[in-house]
């Protein structure tokens, strides 16, 4: 085997692909060719290097509920798993709103606005609903509200803050629809729902339930109210530079 | 043999598919990652593939499950690459260059720096297609045949591209280096 030959097999050679032949034909050139033996260390280096320090993207947690979810909207309404299983599991998911329902009454001094919106954050993790409209954007997603809401949610990006925003949501809150604000802080998200307070204001408390913060608010005229599973501190300043940039 | 991962049925069975494929999301956000450089883009893509693999499931005969779905997710990917850039002009490479730069006088130069930042630059700097392989192969562990079968390409053929890629690699990490270094 000449030079080119084997230089042309080293990276294979290193990986381990090569038949037993031809890799001791490469080892036997190797060991008397010193050329071939410095691309090999150089060759052996470069793909140590790639393979431990290159960074490895990982998939958010949600993605995978949000491909579970878009498989189940994919499958036939009677699914042959579910005629056999689908009484059991049925039955366990009425066991489990059962419990959810409890858990979430069973919490006197939180007010049930508080309650539905740490719900709303939950379902909206859960359920792969976290977003209507996907967007980094504020304004993509601001005029996405319009024709959905009788007002207009003021959007603001708190990118550079660390705050992304990552989309927009309708959901029910008070028994109206509201907007949802989603913003991300690493792998956390934070739910932030605006609706006009129409005369009845947020008190300015902070809540701990089940884990959640909650915050709410009232600045001209509309209800803000906070939600998120983040650090205290975290939520705090997400919190503050809302109040700040919204008018 | 005949559709072993069925129930004779031939319907979509969500429970076994999620079984086959969902411990690939890893692999196939990282791929997808790779290729289209924003994580929305790839969340959607892997989505898109995951959706589209699961309508194919009835024609998937068992074997390897993560080289059929590198196949529908690269697929989809190129899809939306040829779509944000049909307006530019296609990268071009000058091969020589990279040859010249996987000689032995750029180790030291290589040596000297190559940590992730530099290497992640280095990385997007080059084209899809090695890019990919690089991906496939150093950091999700695809075996040249797996790659062969994802891709559609003889092992041959994925035993060149590789090494071009990687030499290529290198020429980026060193050019990185030389940039840094001068004044």
């Amino acid at each position: 085997m000449n030079h080119e030959e084997v230089s042309r097999l080293l990276g294979a050679y290193l990986d381990g692909e090569l038949d037993l032949t031809t890799c001791m034909a490469v080892e036997e050139h190797v060991a008397g060719c010193e050329r071939c033996q410095r691309e090999m260390e150089a060759e052996h280096e470069l793909i140590g290097i790639v393979r431990d320090e290159t960074p490895r993207f990982e998939a958010s947690p949600f993605l995978k509920t949000r491909i579970r979810a878009a498989l189940r909207a994919e499958s036939p309404p009677v699914h042959s798993f579910w005629r056999r299983f689908g009484w059991i599991a049925g039955g366990v998911a009425a066991a489990a709103l059962l419990i959810l329902t409890v858990y979430f009454e069973w919490n006197p001094g939180i007010p049930g606005l508080v309650r539905d919106a740490v719900a709303d954050h939950v379902r909206s993790l859960q359920v792969s609903h976290l977003m209507d409209v996907a967007s980094t954007d504020q304004h993509t997603v601001k005029p996405w509200f319009a024709g959905k809401l009788d007002y207009s949610p003021t959007v603001v990006d708190l990118a550079p803050s660390g705050y992304p925003l990552v989309g927009g949501r309708l959901d029910v809150l008070d028994n109206r629809n509201v907007a949802a604000l989603i913003y991300q802080r690493r792998k956390h998200y934070i739910n932030l729902f605006i609706w006009p307070s129409g005369g009845e204001a947020l008190p300015g408390r902070a809540y701990v339930m089940n884990g959640y913060h909650v915050l709410g608010w009232t600045k001209s005229g509309m209800n803000y109210l906070a939600v998120s599973e983040l650090n205290e501190q975290e939520f705090t300043d997400f919190t503050k530079m809302i109040q700040d940039k919204t008018d | 043999m005949i559709e072993q991962h069925h129930d004779g049925r031939g319907d979509l069975n969500q429970p076994e598919f999620e079984q086959v494929f969902l411990p690939h999301l890893d692999a196939a956000y990282n791929l997808a990652r790779w290729l289209l450089r924003n994580d929305q883009d790839a969340e959607d893509a892997v989505q898109d593939a995951y959706l589209r693999a699961y309508k194919a499931f009835s024609r998937f005969r068992g074997g390897d499950g993560k080289a059929w779905l590198m196949t529908i997710l690269r697929n989809v990917c190129y899809t939306m690459i040829k779509k944000s850039r049909s307006h530019e002009t296609p990268e071009h490479f000058d091969e020589e260059i990279h040859q010249a730069a996987g000689q032995t006088d750029v180790r030291e130069a290589f040596r000297q720096k190559a940590n992730a930042e530099t290497l992640q630059g280095a990385l997007e700097k080059l084209p899809d297609e090695f890019r990919e392989i690089i991906v496939l192969h150093d950091l999700e562990g695809l075996a040249y045949k797996q790659i062969a079968a994802a891709i559609g390409i003889p092992i041959g053929t994925v035993m060149s591209r590789l090494a071009r890629a990687r030499g290529r690699l290198r020429a980026e990490i060193v050019a990185s280096n030389v940039k840094e270094s001068s004044p």
